[in-house]
Parts: C-alpha cells; sequence; structure tokens
C-alpha cells in the first residue's frame, strides 16, 4: 500500500512514519509539509491512502480534498476534535486525535486495508457524540474554475442555489460553480448565519432586506441586492427563530 | 436606620413640607374659631412640627406591614389604628401647647376655644398620619428598587470578574495536544529531547497555574513564562519559528496584571506563523517611555488569510483587563496591514 503523510509539524509526521515502519506491506510514497504539496503529491502520485493534518498554512485538510478531482482515502490526524463530524462527511475512513496510541494507529490502518470488517467503531461513536455541539463552520468556500481556485470567505457569500449536481454560490455579484450537494453545504455552513429557506436555497441572513408575504404559505425574501429567493413553509420557521 | 432621619438634608426638606399642613391648620384656626392670625400661627407650627416627628413612625408600621405579601385589610386596619392613637395623643400634646401659650402669653390663643377646634385638629392628626405612611411606603418602594437595581449591578460584575478569571486562566487544549504529541513522537527517536519537553511543558503549565491566580507580577516573570510557551513551541515548529526578544531598560521589574502577554504571544503562533509555510519571526519587545511601560508584539501573518470579522477572543480579553485595570491610562493598539500583525500594550509603570 502507497502512502502519503501530510502534516506541517516535522515530528508529527515522524510518529506516522514510526508507526508505519512495523508494517512491512505499507510504504511512505511522500511527505507534505503544507496544503499545496499535498494537492500536487495526492494528484500527481495517486495513493492509496493519505494521513492527512486538519490545520496547516494556506490550505486546510479538507481544502486539500476539495481540490482534488478524485478524492484518496483518508486517515485525518488532527488535535482538534472539532472537525469530526465533517471529516466523516467527506468518507474519511478514520480520524486519530493526537496524540495516538500504535493501537489506535493499527486499528485505523486496518479499517483502511478493509481488514477490519463492518464491525462497529466505538471510537468514533463517542468522538461524533461529543463533538456535535462544537462542530466547526466552514470559513472559506473553495471553487475549482479550471486551473484557477477561487477562495470565498463565507460570510461574503449571499446566497447558495441548488442547481442539478451543482450549488451556485452568489457572492458580491459573482456566481460560481461547484460540485456538491446543497444539503452537504447546509451542514457545514455557520447556522448563526446560514439558513436554508426552501428545498434549493441557502441564504446569508445579513444579506436580508426584506421579508414579504403574498399568501398564506407564499413567501419571499428580498436580499440587499434585490434578488428575490422563495420561502418555503420551514424556512419562514426558521427564519422566524433565527430573527 | 429610618430613611428621613438618615441625613439632615432628607430631614430639612420633611420638616419644610409640613409647613404647608401647618399654616393651613393656622389659617382654618383663625376662619373657624375666630383666633387672631398671630395666635394661630403660634399654635399651629409648633403642633406640626411635634406631629411632623411623631408622624415618622409610621415607618415602623410600613415596616410591619410590607404592602406585597400583607393582606390589604389588616394593613388597612393597623394603619387606621396607627393614626387614631398618634393623633389622639398629639391632641393631649397640643392641649398642653395651648395651656403654655396661654401662660405665657394670655389672650394670643385663647385655650377656651381648644374644645371647638377638637373635631378640625383630629381629622388633621388622622389625615396627616395617613398621608405620612403614604410617603414612607413609596420611599420603603423607591428603596428596595434600587437595592435591587443595585443587586443585580454587583451579581454582573462579580459574574464578569469571574469570568475574566476564567478565561486567563485558561489554556488552549490544543497546544496540550500538539505538545503532547511531540513529546510522544520524540520518545523514541531522541528521548533526552521527549524529558526536556516533558519538564519544560510542566514548568509552562506550574508557572500559568501559580501566576493566573495573582493580581500583579513582575514583568520578568511573565516575560519567563511566555519564553517557556515559546520554546516548547520551537520544538513543535522547528526553524519556522523565530524568536527574538528585546527587553528594555528598566522594564523587566514593571508590575503587569498575569498572563497578560501569554494569549497574544499564542495568537501571534497560533494565526500568525502557523499558518506560513515558510514561518517567521516573532518579535517581542518591552520599551519603558517615563511613567508608562510599552509591551510590543509583532508577528508576520498570511496577507491573504481571511480577516476574522471583528476581535479574536484573545485581543478582547486583553483590552477588557487593560480597561478594568488601568482605565484610559492604558490602551491597547493593533495594527495588521501588509503581512504584519502588531500589538502595542501601554500600561502604566509601577515598579515593585
Amino acid at each position: 500500500m502507497r502512502v502519503i503523510v501530510v502534516d506541517d509539524e516535522d515530528l508529527a509526521r515522524g510518529i506516522v512514519r514510526e508507526y508505519l515502519a512495523f508494517h512491512q506491506n505499507v510504504q511512505i510514497i511522500a511527505e507534505c509539509s503544507n496544503g499545496f504539496e499535498a494537492v500536487k503529491a495526492i494528484a500527481e502520485l495517486k495513493p492509496d491512502l493519505v494521513f492527512l493534518d486538519i490545520q496547516m498554512p494556506k490550505l486546510n485538510g479538507f481544502e486539500v480534498l476539495d481540490l482534488l478531482d478524485v478524492r484518496p482515502r483518508v486517515i485525518f490526524v488532527t488535535a482538534y476534535d472539532s472537525y469530526a463530524i465533517r471529516a466523516f462527511e467527506v468518507d474519511a475512513i478514520d480520524y486519530l486525535l493526537k496524540p495516538f496510541s500504535r493501537d489506535r494507529f493499527d486499528a485505523a490502518l486496518l479499517r483502511a486495508t478493509g481488514e477490519a470488517g463492518n464491525e462497529p467503531h466505538d471510537a468514533v461513536d463517542n468522538l461524533l457524540r461529543n463533538t456535535r455541539a462544537r462542530n466547526t463552520p466552514l470559513e472559506r468556500i473553495l471553487v475549482r474554475d479550471g486551473s484557477r481556485v477561487h477562495v470565498i470567505p463565507t460570510p461574503m457569500v449571499d446566497h447558495i442555489e441548488a442547481q442539478d449536481d451543482y450549488v451556485s454560490i452568489h457572492s458580491g455579484g459573482k456566481k460560481y460553480l461547484k460540485l456538491e450537494r446543497l444539503s452537504e453545504l447546509e451542514t457545514s455552513l455557520d447556522p448563526k448565519l446560514f439558513v436554508r429557506i426552501h428545498r434549493s436555497h441557502i441564504v446569508n441572513i445579513e444579506r436580508l432586506a426584506r421579508l414579504e408575504t403574498y399568501a398564506k404559505d407564499s413567501r419571499i425574501v428580498v436580499l440587499n441586492d434585490g434578488t428575490k429567493l422563495p420561502v418555503s413553509r420551514s424556512g419562514y420557521e426558521k427564519l422566524k427563530r433565527l430573527l | 436606620m429610618h430613611p428621613i432621619l438618615k441625613d439632615r438634608r432628607t430631614l430639612a426638606v420633611y420638616l419644610l413640607a409640613w409647613l404647608a399642613p401647618g399654616l393651613m391648620l393656622a389659617t382654618l384656626l383663625a376662619i373657624t374659631v375666630k383666633a387672631s392670625w398671630s395666635g394661630a400661627i403660634c399654635f399651629s407650627l409648633p403642633a406640626m412640627l411635634v406631629y411632623a416627628f411623631m408622624s415618622l413612625s409610621a415607618w415602623y408600621v410600613c415596616r410591619a406591614f410590607p404592602l406585597p405579601g400583607t393582606d390589604i385589610a389588616k394593613t388597612l386596619s393597623s394603619l387606621f389604628i396607627a393614626a387614631l392613637l398618634s393623633s389622639a395623643l398629639w391632641l393631649l400634646a397640643c392641649y398642653g401647647w395651648a395651656s403654655a401659650l396661654e401662660w405665657m402669653e394670655p389672650g394670643l390663643a385663647p385655650r377656651e376655644s381648644y374644645p371647638d377646634s377638637l373635631p378640625l385638629l383630629a381629622s388633621f392628626g388622622i389625615g396627616l398620619f395617613l398621608i405620612a405612611a403614604a410617603v414612607h411606603y413609596l420611599i420603603e418602594s423607591l428603596q428596595s428598587a434600587r437595592r435591587t437595581e443595585r443587586n443585580a449591578l454587583e451579581l454582573q460584575v462579580l459574574a464578569r470578574d469571574a469570568e475574566l478569571k476564567a478565561l486567563r486562566a485558561q489554556i488552549d487544549p490544543h497546544f496540550l495536544f500538539n505538545s503532547l504529541n511531540s513529546i510522544s513522537a520524540l520518545t523514541s527517536t531522541d528521548s533526552a529531547a521527549a524529558r526536556t519537553m516533558t519538564l519544560m511543558l510542566a514548568d509552562f503549565l506550574r508557572m500559568s497555574m501559580n501566576y493566573g491566580a495573582l493580581e500583579m507580577i513582575r514583568l520578568e516573570q511573565e516575560i519567563a513564562l511566555v519564553q517557556h510557551f515559546l520554546d516548547i513551541e520551537k520544538v513543535r515548529f522547528g526553524s519556522r519559528l523565530v524568536v527574538r526578544t528585546e527587553i528594555g531598560e528598566g522594564t523587566l521589574s514593571a508590575q503587569v496584571p498575569p498572563l497578560l502577554l501569554q494569549p497574544l504571544v499564542e495568537n501571534a503562533v497560533n494565526h500568525g506563523i502557523a499558518q506560513l509555510p515558510d514561518g517567521g519571526l516573532l518579535l517581542l519587545r518591552t520599551e519603558r517611555d517615563g511613567k508608562s511601560l510599552r509591551l510590543i508584539i509583532r508577528n508576520p501573518v498570511d496577507p491573504r488569510r481571511i480577516k476574522p470579522r471583528g476581535e479574536g477572543m484573545g485581543l478582547q480579553i486583553v483590552r477588557q483587563r487593560l480597561e478594568r485595570l488601568y482605565g484610559v491610562e492604558s490602551s491597547m493598539d493593533v495594527q495588521d496591514t501588509g503581512g504584519e500583525f502588531v500589538v502595542v500594550l501601554t500600561l502604566p509603570h509601577h515598579g515593585s
């Protein structure tokens, strides 16, 4: 099995290296100390597994995955437990909390090789239960456009619209298309700032100019830039609760 | 203590207010019993003065029967009985005063007219006592409102203090986890370094706990604490973290609130150095300028990073603590331009 280890700290890569040395069938093909290097190495070398830190300079672990056409199989390695929910939303194999034991590490590796079977994963279940309330919201959205990457800070997003398999992100009069489901994006956004007002619309509540009611269950919101968006009944309930 | 007797001004205002019924009584006496004006006034005003003091007793009725919580009929009947009693006493006093006046100045206020003015005096006595009781109830309710307000404020201040204390004593758990991870990595490759790091971590934790409990520490101690923190972070970040400390003359003995620099240095590492692939230089500088002490922390930041909305938690806490301790004598200046983040704290230089 060919693996890449991504962490901005030397010592943190060192411990992964040390634990991996006990597994003869595993070979480290690259080590990266930041997100850019990781994107490049993963795209070029197509590893079977990536050990990925989350808090790194320039690009964090999730953003690295976002920029890859083919997502590798990933085990997150981090000191922060508040990203656990999002980690499993991007289908992480496991989530190792620093510092971790060799047993815990080997268990994660077993899951990656598929030898662990489908038995329940107690460590991860506990983690998810404990961190649900402390989920760290997304700070920025990355959108690839050919070879360019647009970075949109989430507070700058006006509203988001679902379009088939894509979401169209509206920010400052510009529109960015991203391959993602609206429901997935919704869970990673700050619930104090973004509300799903409709099956296919999420709105930044700081952009709301007014709410207009036409009939009992027919309402629209008007944003500061004049955009009008439909509001469903449950969307209206959510708005009422927030405002 | 009686609220009216508590200070002279209130008492003066209270007695002045009694001038009105005093003059009214004099007028009514002059009209009804055809007393001479001077006689009526000489009788009424001192009589009213006496009654003013007697009516202060309404306070005790108010205290015994606080308005909310007591049966209203019971309160009213007690008040009425008290009014009857005190006015009866007053009538006796009035009789005494009328006799005294007769003896001092015969003919000024003839005692024979006393029985005729009895109904008038009695109704004044009862009425005024009831009014005095009403005034006392009013004072009592105003006072209790002010008391509740003050208690609420005091509680708020206490809560804020506790909150600040808890916040400044807080060590970022991720710092601990990452340091422990470094130690775990070092144990097999360089056990001596692992031990050194364990000791540094222990020292840092002990220092921050000890200092956190104090009101003030010497700047020297704070610098040592920060130095420990940076030494630990240097093990993690390696060559990415370079630290330069410039200590100004006569600054080390200055008294500063504990853990004032620590959150700022932590920010400089977490939001500055750690976000740069090649790291950078963290400058810590202390200066003394006459009576003021300046503490400067400068670090590079990723110029393309997303600036957080508003001030982060660490900066807010430091700002609040400075304001609370030194008010306008202190300031916190934050510059965030061109890939450089500078925090300048200015506070009064108190030597130890």
